[in-house]
């Protein structure tokens, strides 16, 4: 009988704890970095004549790291501002989160590189914009602040962005190409920081 | 059956609904009144009766703060809530070990 409850009062522990382990560092931040690496790359993309497959899968997936590396360093900056642990249970599940899609959709652009099949290029950064959205989808669940809405609304317009190129039959231009990467990794993301900039503080102190 | 232990264990933490309170507060840094309402589904009463009776003991401290023309209150948990969440922790696991190795 004692052992019933004792396993019911841990399991309720568990399961409240696991709950409300959000990953709460402040997001404004990290998009701003990574909209302004997503900026400044598709302005230097076409000014440094990034126009074949190969230089564009490689400079787009410099640019990737360029952001992961920078979010790496402000968040483990909050973490120590905030003196918690960096690798803390939400992390590892927003992070866990990330890796499947994430690395979907950088194995698509690595198998270019190395097949060196011809593919119009606006349709890559649809396929990319379709598994960061995914990736932003699945982690969302264990973040606040619309995380999961913003990754649908990727996956929506990545999906909608490879029909419509699809029908339109654009022609071969790595300009069109630099600039959707400019527009989704780099407008969208400094318009969600400014958004994330006014609102994060006032629902967290709800 | 292990009435040491048992005994032992914090009544105020004990209760159902300050469990729940102390096992929220332990997994994030902070939380205001309407979270742990709404995460608890408990009503406004209730939450605060538990809250007074955890304050009163020293397991959780208040921080109210008024901007914008609002008053927000949070609430964290003191470092006496926080070893007294984890003896509770260590006492039902205590508890759980010692019945199944009398089962076997």
């Amino acid at each position: 009988m004692q052992n019933d409850w004792a396993e019911e009062h841990l399991h309720t522990i568990r399961t409240l704890m696991e709950r409300v382990a959000l990953y709460r560092r402040a997001l404004a931040p990290v998009m701003f970095l990574t909209g302004g690496t997503g900026i400044l790359f598709s302005i230097c993309g076409p000014l440094l004549k990034v126009e074949n497959p190969i230089s564009f899968v490689i400079w787009w997936l410099a640019a990737g790291l360029v952001a992961f590396l920078l979010t790496l360093f402000v968040t483990r900056r909050q973490a120590l501002k905030d003196k918690e642990p960096f690798w803390s249970n939400p992390t590892r599940q927003v992070i866990y989160s990330l890796i499947p899609p994430l690395f979907a959709g950088i194995s698509t652009g690595i198998a270019i590189v190395i097949d060196g099949t011809i593919i119009n290029p606006p349709f890559l950064p649809a396929f990319w914009i379709m598994f960061y959205g995914t990736a932003l989808y699945a982690a969302g669940f264990f973040m606040r602040r619309g995380m999961k809405l913003f990754g649908f609304l990727f996956v929506i317009a990545g999906g909608i962005m490879l029909i419509v190129l699809a029908l339109l039959k654009i022609p071969v231009d790595y300009n069109i190409a630099h600039l959707l990467m400019g527009i989704f990794f780099g407008v969208i993301h400094i318009g969600y920081g400014v958004y994330l900039h006014f609102t994060e503080k006032s629902v967290d102190e709800q | 059956m292990n009435t040491d232990a048992f005994n032992q264990l914090d009544r105020v933490i004990h209760e159902k609904g300050r469990l729940a309170i102390m096992s929220l507060l332990a997994a994030t840094p902070q939380m205001s009144f309407t979270e742990l309402r709404d995460t608890l589904s408990m009503t406004d009463g209730n939450l605060t009766s538990h809250i007074k009776t955890l304050q009163y003991e020293g397991y959780i401290a208040v921080t109210k703060s008024y901007e914008k023309s609002r008053s927000t209150t949070t609430y964290s948990l003191t470092e006496k809530g926080r070893k007294a969440f984890t003896k509770y922790l260590d006492l039902l696991e205590q508890i759980l070990k010692e019945s199944r190795n009398k089962k076997i």
